[in-house]
């Protein structure tokens, strides 16, 4: 690979580094490190052999490191070849997973979709440690346009090589006609488990995803087929929001997002001024067969707010819930965890149901009603659910 | 070379002097009697305003060779050090070791009196460009000794350390000697560090830019240990008091941190109706404490006592009742002056009454559980405070060796990485606390449990905490950053660090490489 121009990628802020590649004959490689003689040939390696991954025979390289992790100076080093040869298809090739990683269950629990912004090495850093039931990598709005290249390297390194325990990674794409098609390419090599489609207006759009995906784990031969999370956030989106979850059977959940939505239909972010649109949601996602995530919380300093909110969204019947901040993971995993009570009852409903069952009964009650068959759903997954949480359940389940 | 009890390598003699090595956090049976400074006495009508600075220098007899002393209440806001030296300097006097509690970034134009021979040794914490001036070696006559809070004050009360002068800020003082740190325009908190020194010092000044009537009330330091007082522009810059993050943190992964460190205790039963704590002034430790006092005021139990550093968040606990008693013996803010002058359930304290370990009680000793920080642990768990990974010598011991030995548990609390630096090593670059005496590690990534205490490692699982080794979080972080080189230390010792019974349990040498 020649580069054609001097091009550099990166900050000098903390966990970052800034990476300055120009034309040259053979490979010289400048390493200033904020830790000192510590990581000096370290660092140089690891550019060494990012320079070697592309074949990149003449090449100088200046590295300013202010804490930046080995997979964060490769990406930056990727992101400065991209940019100095114009960037194509070696660019898209599947990085070693170095993070063990496992498919996940279409219908785990879903809490929690933490959002990180995918250019930020600094608030990635310690993305690890944050366990959100779903951490959703973010190229889409938290991403400044001319910076998208440079966070798809990023986003793909992070996924590669973070160790993310039992989250569900995800990452939010571009629209497909603004740079998502790109995201995708790119992305996917890192093995997340699945792709959000922000502002999806119409199964067209899931499906043309799809058919992306589908393609790309082909050619690339990845380890699970990629799920998809449609963002609907447009009173369009909501109209159509049955269609969109039913568009592929890689949906496996539907998320609201509020903020774009209050915008187009002029309407306040109050719970009643959403009340509708959130409901229908629900009931589409379910009708569907598919879970439901509601809107991001935005005020990170409101605790008590994000808990009411929260408890709203459960109430309708949402599965889980956007959250912008670390901090917030807590409150909503509380949240949606079933209460003692709720974990008692449905103990009863199951062990009635068994012990009919037993007896040869065709309908069964408990506390005096008729346990049906959504109700014993209802209950079983009440269990399952405080099983996965570690409560205790009893015997039954 | 004789090998100490956290298998660290140390000379027999430094310095021409002989050596005891550490040999465990209790070990040493003291021997002898205190020491004080020599009788005098003094008549009615006698004066001691000296008519400068310079004048009360060169009444005290302070000759070239000799030792003096000072506290570090206004932290990075100090004035009298620097104008000290300075005034010896212009008075010919050299050789001198300065024996301050702390010194500062501040304290960074001493370096020039270091090159020229107006200092040559220092004993005392040094936190940021001195500490990292003498780690290049070379610079001073002996290498310096870093003590805790409590072992500089066993020091000086057992004659280890002989001050000739002790110099002491105050923001308040009387013409007769009496002085306190809680009144006047630059009130710093109580200057209890400085008791032992005008006990036991051969000649005591009091330095004041807030001269009063007499009594200065209450008389932290007294006029019967007190030569002279002497009158400066300003002592000291109260603004400078709140360095470092003294404030509580925002970022995720301290927050996760100092929630985990609560629930841990917690967890180990020990949040309940008369507990005790320290918890220190760190951005973290701030956040601990503000998370324990919720879970407290939750529970409705409140604390007998808190020893701080203190800080507004500690006098919040304390107005709202949640902490009955505040021992403190160093103030971080403002706030904490203002309620050490108002509120007598604010308690100053000294090192001695805090922390002597040649002594019959030690606060510390009383403490349930304390939230301590560190540069550095190995899996081994000994605690390096003084340095970095590379060996410089960049702060202060403070009051972490004698918290630590004292509490019940003791809560290191720390990220796996800062920058791209593992702060788990296989070994610390300095042992400043010894294994033996820390209990906990938190990180983002989990609680690593002591083996010795198999107690903490029980309640831990039962309330689902995240339990980890200390060899998984390392494993964890060394795989985003790999294992780094070491610094290769050369013979040279550039830095002396002391158990707080006297003993040393490491020294720290010069850099000569890398591997």
């Amino acid at each position: 690979m020649r580069l054609e121009r001097e091009a550099i990628a990166g900050t000098e802020e903390r966990s970052d580094a800034l990476v300055r590649v120009r034309p040259g004959e053979g490979l010289t490689i400048a390493v200033r490190s904020k830790s000192g003689p510590m990581y000096q040939e370290r660092i140089e390696a690891v550019v060494r052999e990012t320079l070697t991954r592309y074949g990149v025979g003449g090449a100088a390289v200046e590295v300013i490191e202010a804490g930046a992790y080995d997979h964060v100076i490769a990406a930056r080093v990727e992101a400065a070849l991209a940019r100095a040869t114009g960037g194509g298809e070696a660019f898209h090739q599947p990085l070693p997973l170095v993070a063990t990683r496992q498919a996940t269950a279409r219908d785990r629990l879903r809490r929690s979709r933490l959002y990180v912004p995918g250019g930020n090495a600094r608030l990635l850093a310690f993305a690890e440690s944050f366990g959100p039931d779903c951490l959703l990598l973010d190229l889409e709005d938290a991403v400044a346009p001319g910076e998208k290249d440079a966070a798809r390297f990023l986003v793909r390194r992070t996924l590669a090589t973070m160790d993310f325990g039992g989250t569900e990674l995800w990452v939010r794409i571009n629209p497909l006609d603004r740079g998502g098609r790109e995201d995708l390419r790119v992305v996917v090599g890192g093995r997340p488990h699945g792709v959000c489609l922000p502002k999806a207006e119409s199964p067209v759009q899931v499906t043309e995803l799809a058919g992306l995906l589908y393609e790309l784990e082909g050619r690339y031969g990845l380890p699970w087929r990629l799920w998809i999370m449609p963002i609907v956030e447009s009173p369009r989106g909501v109209l159509a929001a049955f269609d969109i979850a039913q568009a592929s059977e890689r949906v496996v959940c539907l998320a609201f997002g509020a903020e774009d939505y209050t915008r187009e239909v002029g309407c306040s972010r109050s719970g009643e001024a959403l009340l509708w649109a959130r409901s229908h949601l629900v009931a589409a996602a379910k009708a569907a067969g598919v879970q439901a995530s509601d809107t991001v919380f935005p005020d990170v300093e409101d605790e008590a707010g994000l808990r009411v909110e929260t408890l709203s969204a459960r109430n309708l019947g949402f599965d889980g819930k956007g959250v912008i901040h670390p901090l917030q993971i807590d409150s909503v995993h509380e949240v949606f965890a079933p209460s003692p009570d709720e974990v008692a009852w449905a103990r009863g409903v199951v062990e009635a149901a068994e012990a009919a069952e037993e007896q040869g009964l065709g309908a069964v009650t408990y506390q005096g009603r008729l346990v049906d068959r959504p109700v014993l759903l209802r209950a079983k997954r009440t269990l399952a659910m405080a099983q996965a949480l570690g409560m205790e359940v009893g015997n039954a389940g | 070379m004789p090998v100490n009890a956290v298998g660290r390598e140390i000379p027999e003699t430094i310095a021409g002097k002989p050596v005891r090595p550490f040999q465990g956090a209790f070990a040493t049976v003291p021997q002898g009697h205190r020491v004080g400074g020599p009788l005098k006495t003094t008549r009615p009508g006698a004066g001691k305003l000296a008519p400068s600075l310079e004048e009360a220098i060169r009444r005290s007899g302070l000759r070239d060779g000799m030792t003096i002393s000072f506290h570090h209440c206004f932290r990075d806001g100090d004035k009298l050090v620097l104008q000290v030296v300075d005034t010896c300097a212009r008075l010919g006097i050299k050789d001198l070791r300065l024996f301050a509690t702390a010194l500062f970034p501040c304290h960074e134009p001493l370096v020039r009196h270091i090159q020229d021979g107006v200092l040559t040794r220092i004993e005392g914490s040094m936190n940021g460009p001195i500490g990292a001036y003498v780690s290049q070696g070379g610079k001073l006559k002996e290498p310096p000794v870093l003590r805790s809070h409590g072992g500089r004050w066993r020091a000086v009360a057992c004659g280890e350390v002989k001050i000739d002068v002790a110099f002491i800020a105050a923001s308040e003082a009387d013409p007769y000697g009496n002085a306190n740190g809680i009144h006047g325009p630059n009130a710093c908190g109580p200057i209890s560090f400085s008791v032992i020194d005008s006990w036991c010092a051969d000649h005591v000044v009091v330095v004041t830019d807030n001269l009063v009537p007499y009594p200065a009330v209450p008389p932290t330091i007294e006029q019967g240990y007190v030569d002279q007082v002497a009158v400066v522009d300003q002592v000291g810059d109260p603004a400078g008091i709140v360095t470092g993050t003294l404030r509580v943190t925002r970022s995720p992964t301290e927050l996760r941190i100092a929630k985990l460190a609560v629930d841990a205790v917690a967890a180990a039963g020990l949040i309940r109706e008369g507990m005790s704590f320290q918890a220190g002034a760190g951005g973290t430790s701030l956040a601990a404490q503000e998370i324990l006092a919720r879970k407290m005021a939750r529970a409705g139990v409140h604390a007998a006592f808190a020893i701080g550093g203190t800080t507004k968040y500690l006098v919040a606990m304390l107005k709202e009742g949640l902490v009955r008693t505040i021992l403190d013996g160093q103030a971080f803010d403002g706030e904490a002056v203002e309620s050490l002058r108002t509120n007598p359930r604010h308690q100053p304290i000294t090192p001695g009454f805090y922390a002597d370990y040649n002594s019959l009680g030690c606060a510390t000793y009383m403490l349930d559980f304390a939230f301590l920080g560190g540069t550095e642990v190995d899996l081994a768990f000994n605690v390096n405070v003084n340095t970095h990974s590379d060996g410089q010598l960049l702060h202060g011991i403070g009051g972490h060796q004698d918290v630590a030995a004292g509490a019940r548990v003791t809560v290191i609390t720390m990220p796996t990485l800062r920058g791209r630096v593992p702060m788990i090593r296989d070994q610390v670059a300095t042992v400043t606390a010894p294994g033996e005496v820390i209990d906990l590690v938190v990180t983002e990534r989990g609680i690593a449990v002591n083996p010795r205490r198999p107690d903490l490692a029980e309640d831990l699982r039962r309330a689902g905490l995240p339990v980890r080794t200390l060899e998984e979080m390392k494993a964890a972080a060394e795989r985003l950053v790999g294992k780094g080189k070491s610094p290769i230390f050369g013979d040279e010792i550039v830095g002396v660090i002391q158990w707080r019974d006297g003993t040393i349990i490491d020294v720290v040498r010069k850099v000569e490489g890398w591997a």
